[in-house]
């Protein structure tokens, strides 16, 4: 029974393991606020959007605690993604969702007390809010305690990422807590002065934030002005995009190989994938998720991960419009997974320890560890068979224009990457079940199962 | 409000530019509304006369 070690800002109750299951305490501090969430209807509103995790009640003591109100057994999680791991749109989504989740519980006459993107989760590829104990009693002469917590953890990482047009990733890492206003109106550029929001939410609250609150005279709040906030923070927010072209984007669709390299290949992977025992697949550089997809509708749940935000954005839309939900594409880079951070880097885990694939999938990859970054096909064995089992690998020749074109610009320092070299080292670690050739180029395409 | 409950720091002068920031938008609000109510007045005068026409 030991408290995760993430749960521990909040007096209101704390989420903890016990046989296998993640519980959440309700405290007595926040009993009034549960029952107000679970009485005014807020709860079953929310759940019923499915914008909410669903709990069940138990009236059990399980820790013995002083402070226990009650425990909630939340609808368990398959997997914890963070929010330097999600694309542009998803933190995008994740913002609009806590903006809904506030309208709504004022409306039921709660607001929340914090606004994190730690309080949301991608389930069935969608984001849900996960956090029962975020919400409090609305006072609708108080402004939003969480809008500067808002701010820095959504709204200033999503303008900077829209303005500057860079990769939103980068910044979620390097401001896990968010992103300080003084900080953000630094990194926007010049051009954004003009714009209303930000002059509104960026600028003129830096005016603001080094105030002392000993000068607060009370102000004047009330619910109209907090709808009027909220609703120009939700239009502000959706007008936020970072598009803008990848060298990656349409690698299948413009990709050299053509059609009867894709559709031979399709067809020998969907027949790999029947072989595979159990049902989660990690797919490492899943591209725009096109066999992401494609094992998806063999039933598996598919951790997609790419390096590229550009590719992992546009499959994300794709998932969204199709209403795929079988697969969660993310940002990470496999030769850089997200470390394990937060206080005594227990509180948020690494990629590693999160993960728990039955088989991995790295479709013309090897070549980019390979011949791009200089990592020796025996790290990759090791690692590969680390990770996962079963192993559906493709390999790259040195003579396909893919890879000579990684060889443009840099020396040939790689002698031993050759496919009879390559199958040796794999071998090693793992006992090689099948292979075939996709159409009649230089790819050939291999199952694998760790010895 | 309990003050034992607020565990996140609202951050200082964050009460006060709230107040302003939903100050403006009000005002703004306000005149986008006034213009919506012209507009639709108008388009509802010019929808009635394509009517009569018809």
């Amino acid at each position: 029974m030991t408290r995760h070690p993430a749960s521990y800002r909040d007096p209101s109750g704390f989420v903890y393991h016990s046989a296998g299951r993640l519980y959440r305490q309700v405290n007595k501090v926040y009993a009034g606020d549960y029952n107000r969430l679970m009485q005014s209807g807020l709860y079953h509103m929310l759940c019923e959007q499915n914008l909410l995790l669903r709990h069940k009640e138990i009236n059990e003591n399980i820790r013995n605690d002083s402070d226990w109100h009650i425990t909630l057994l939340p609808e368990q999680i398959p997997f914890t993604s963070y929010p330097s791991e999600w694309c542009f749109e998803q933190l995008k989504d994740a913002a609009l969702l806590t903006l809904r989740v506030a309208k709504i519980a004022i409306a039921k006459g709660m607001m929340l007390k914090d606004a994190t993107a730690f309080n949301i989760q991608f389930i069935h590829g969608r984001p849900v809010f996960i956090d029962t104990l975020s919400f409090e009693k609305y006072n609708p002469s108080m402004p939003w305690v969480a809008y500067r917590q808002f701010c820095e953890t959504f709204l200033f990482p999503l303008m900077i990422a829209h303005y500057d047009k860079m990769g939103i990733v980068p910044l979620m890492q390097g401001f896990a807590e968010g992103i300080p206003v003084h900080t953000a109106a630094k990194l926007l550029p010049y051009k954004s002065r003009f714009n209303a929001a930000a002059w509104l939410h960026v600028y003129l609250q830096n005016k603001f934030s080094n105030k002392h609150p000993a000068a607060a005279s009370p102000v004047s709040f009330s619910e109209k002005k907090m709808m009027n906030l909220l609703n120009h923070l939700e239009s502000t927010v959706e007008r936020l995009s970072n598009f803008s072209k990848s060298p990656w984007r349409d690698y299948y669709a413009e990709s050299v190989p053509g059609t009867d390299y894709l559709q031979a290949k399709e067809k020998i992977v969907t027949a790999y994938l029947q072989k595979i025992n159990g049902k989660h697949l990690l797919d490492l550089g899943a591209n725009d998720g096109h066999f992401s997809i494609l094992a998806t509708k063999s039933g598996f749940d598919v951790i997609a991960i790419d390096n590229d935000e550009q590719c992992i954005n546009s499959f994300y839309k794709k998932t969204k419009a199709e209403n795929i939900t079988g697969v969660l594409p993310l940002c990470i880079n496999i030769i850089s997974p997200t470390p394990a951070t937060g206080f005594a880097n227990k509180e948020r885990s690494s990629f590693e320890e999160r993960i728990k694939p039955d088989a991995l999938m790295a479709l013309a990859l090897l070549h980019h560890l390979c011949i791009g970054k200089n990592i020796p096909l025996e790290m990759l064995a090791g690692y590969f068979a680390r990770l996962a089992p079963q192993l559906i690998i493709e390999f790259v020749a040195k003579e396909d224009e893919k890879t000579q074109l990684l060889l443009q610009n840099k020396k040939d320092i790689f002698p031993s990457y050759s496919i009879a070299r390559f199958e040796e080292i794999f071998s090693e670690k793992f006992v090689i079940e099948n292979k075939e050739m996709a159409g009649d180029t230089r790819r050939s395409i291999y199952f694998m199962k760790r010895r | 409000m309990l003050q034992h409950l607020l565990y996140i720091d609202p951050g200082s002068g964050s009460y006060l530019v709230q107040a302003i920031i939903a100050g403006i938008l009000g005002v703004i609000f306000y005149f986008k509304n006034i213009r919506l109510r012209i507009k639709s007045f108008f388009n509802r005068n010019r929808k009635e006369n394509s009517n009569n026409r018809q």
